[in-house]
């Protein structure tokens, strides 16, 4: 986070650093409280994925984003495009969500639970599956080609590969029922467009995940860039304590180090070793951290061998770190709380009110009216959505002009579960009872078996000038 | 550094990531907004189309509105960077 322009270096000094190719980073394996936590939430969030598309319920896949037939399934709900603002809901808070728990929490969605972090989780774990810990992935690295090497690097991608292509399945059968999707990619019969989507969302999968990995982080996040934004003196940190820790130095065990006038850290680079994005905690708050907390879990391993108290690195805040007291409540705190609790209310209430039909009033383009019987007539289709999951019957009524009578060619208008129905209507008026040359009108629909499902529609009936 | 400088020294993931990725994310919430108001099998009746389903339109429609989005990233990226005489 510094940018502090350096005298010293030359142009060509910078360029030379700068263009230099980013070495490989070799995550050190750690185990501890922190780590654990991790491997929960890779464990958890890619079960949910890789499982719920195969839940079943109602005789349909329980979450389906049927893109062909425009109907979006969540467990008990049927969402249409015309619920398109519940979307924008959901994503609004999310988005809330997260500048809620930045802030008190700081990066706890990167190191725990953003999909950059679970996929390349895994694919580590594969990776020191097959190539082993982290000096002999390196010494792997280092030697030449050989017969060995190319098998053990075969493996992996093998492996990396068959998840990924996985993963891509996985990924449309959220669009696509999933045992319908399997038995055609089986049969090599899945439409083109399934297919590129399998192989699209697969390739991400392997590039991001088994190349890109950290570097994604570094300088494809938008979430990296602006985090700081949301960052006061008092959110969650990984912090070393250097008041603590320096002046560091190598020791033997048991000497009296601090009689050396050296500090707690024994300057073993453990915490560099096991860092996914390859920095030092040590030189303070960088935006690189993504907060997976592996430094402090392997740095408290350390301490405990050495006998020493744990915490050198730490969650913390800023001004724990000065010394000064931590508020947890304060005004950002409080104003993104009560965003979220207002939109969550807002977006309950909604759903709850929410009416599984709904009508569109389309006037007859041909003739604005004519006259028949004496009466002024105006022609209307009614488009009637039910968007429930059971058929039901409605009842029609008509407002906003006296002794108004309407002519259907049904008398009941039935529409089935999830269909559209268009329906043709003839409204008949007296003359004497049109207020003018327009007169609003409302249509209204309401289902005979449940009075609670009734629209109402504004339209205008058009009759002679006077 | 100058803000030009380090521009001219993004790192090559930097400068792919500035014009493919965010531009991607433009382009699912153009297609999502999009198409949530039109259906493209309406659409067909409207303008000369070639016969696709919906997955298909949804999926042109989407690369469309990435290419759209993408090119303007790489002209953005193109333009912040020095000319000869800076």
């Amino acid at each position: 986070m510094s940018s502090e322009p350096s005298k010293a270096r030359t142009a060509g000094d910078v360029s030379t650093a700068l263009f230099e190719k980013s070495a490989k980073i070799y995550p050190r394996e750690v185990h501890g409280l922190f780590a654990w936590l991790r491997t929960s939430a890779v464990v958890l969030l890619l079960g949910l994925f890789y499982i719920v598309c195969w839940i079943p319920w109602d005789g349909r896949q329980a979450v389906l984003f049927d893109l062909p037939a425009r109907k979006f399934y969540i467990f008990g709900w049927t969402l249409w495009p015309q619920d398109f603002i519940y979307l924008t809901f959901m994503l609004m808070l999310a988005a809330f969500a997260l500048f809620f728990f930045t802030t008190i929490a700081g990066r706890l969605f990167c190191g725990y639970a953003c999909p950059q972090t679970v996929w390349t989780e895994l694919f580590l774990a594969i990776e020191r599956k097959v190539e082993g810990n982290r000096s002999r992935q390196m010494k792997l690295d280092q030697a030449p080609m050989s017969a060995r090497k190319f098998r053990i690097k075969a493996t992996k991608h093998a492996i990396w590969i068959a998840l990924s292509l996985y993963t891509g399945f996985t990924f449309v059968a959220y669009f696509v029922p999933a045992g319908e999707l399997a038995r055609s990619l089986v049969h090599f019969e899945a439409g083109p467009w399934a297919t590129f989507w399998t192989l699209f969302y697969g390739f991400a999968t392997y590039g991001n995940a088994g190349f890109m990995r950290e570097q994604v982080c570094k300088y494809m996040c938008p979430y990296a860039r602006f985090q700081s934004a949301m960052f006061d003196r008092d959110t969650l940190i990984i912090s070393y304590d250097e008041e603590r820790g320096e002046p560091r130095g190598s020791r033997k065990a048991g000497t009296d180090y601090r009689a050396a006038g050296l500090g707690d850290c024994i300057n073993c680079t453990m915490c560099v070793q096991v860092c996914p994005t390859g920095i030092d905690i040590r030189d303070g708050l960088q935006y690189e951290c993504i907060g997976c907390s592996a430094c402090i879990d392997v740095c408290d391993d350390v301490m405990q061998k050495m006998d020493y108290p744990k915490g050198l690195i730490r969650y913390t805040t800023q001004n724990a770190v000065d010394g000064k007291p931590t508020h947890i409540l304060r005004p950002r705190v409080i104003i993104y709380g009560l965003i979220l609790m207002t939109l969550t209310g807002l977006f309950i209430y909604s759903l709850a009110q929410r009416k599984p039909v709904e009508l569109d009033v389309i006037r007859d383009r041909n003739q604005l009216y004519r006259e028949t019987l004496g009466k002024i007539e105006n022609v209307y289709t009614l488009k009637i959505i039910n968007m429930d999951n059971h058929a039901h019957s409605y009842e029609l009524s008509v407002d906003g002009i006296p002794n108004v009578e309407f002519i259907l060619d049904t008398p009941r208008i039935d529409v089935d579960a999830g269909s559209v129905k268009n329906v043709p209507v003839r409204l008949r008026a007296d003359e004497a009872d049109l207020a003018g040359r327009s007169t609003p009108i409302e249509f209204s629909i309401e289902a005979s078996d449940a009075a609670e499902l009734r629209v109402t529609e504004d339209a205008k009936f058009l009759g002679p000038l006077r | 550094m100058p803000l030009i400088e380090k521009v001219r020294h993004m790192p090559v993931p930097q400068r792919i990531g500035a014009v493919l990725w965010i531009s991607f994310l433009m382009a699912i919430v153009a297609t999502g907004v999009f198409f949530s108001a039109l259906d493209p099998l309406a659409l067909q009746y409207c303008v000369t189309f070639p016969e696709v389903s919906r997955m298909g339109a949804y999926t042109i429609g989407f690369l469309l509105f990435w290419l759209l989005t993408a090119s303007s990233a790489l002209f953005a990226v193109l333009f912040v960077y020095p000319t000869k005489n800076d």
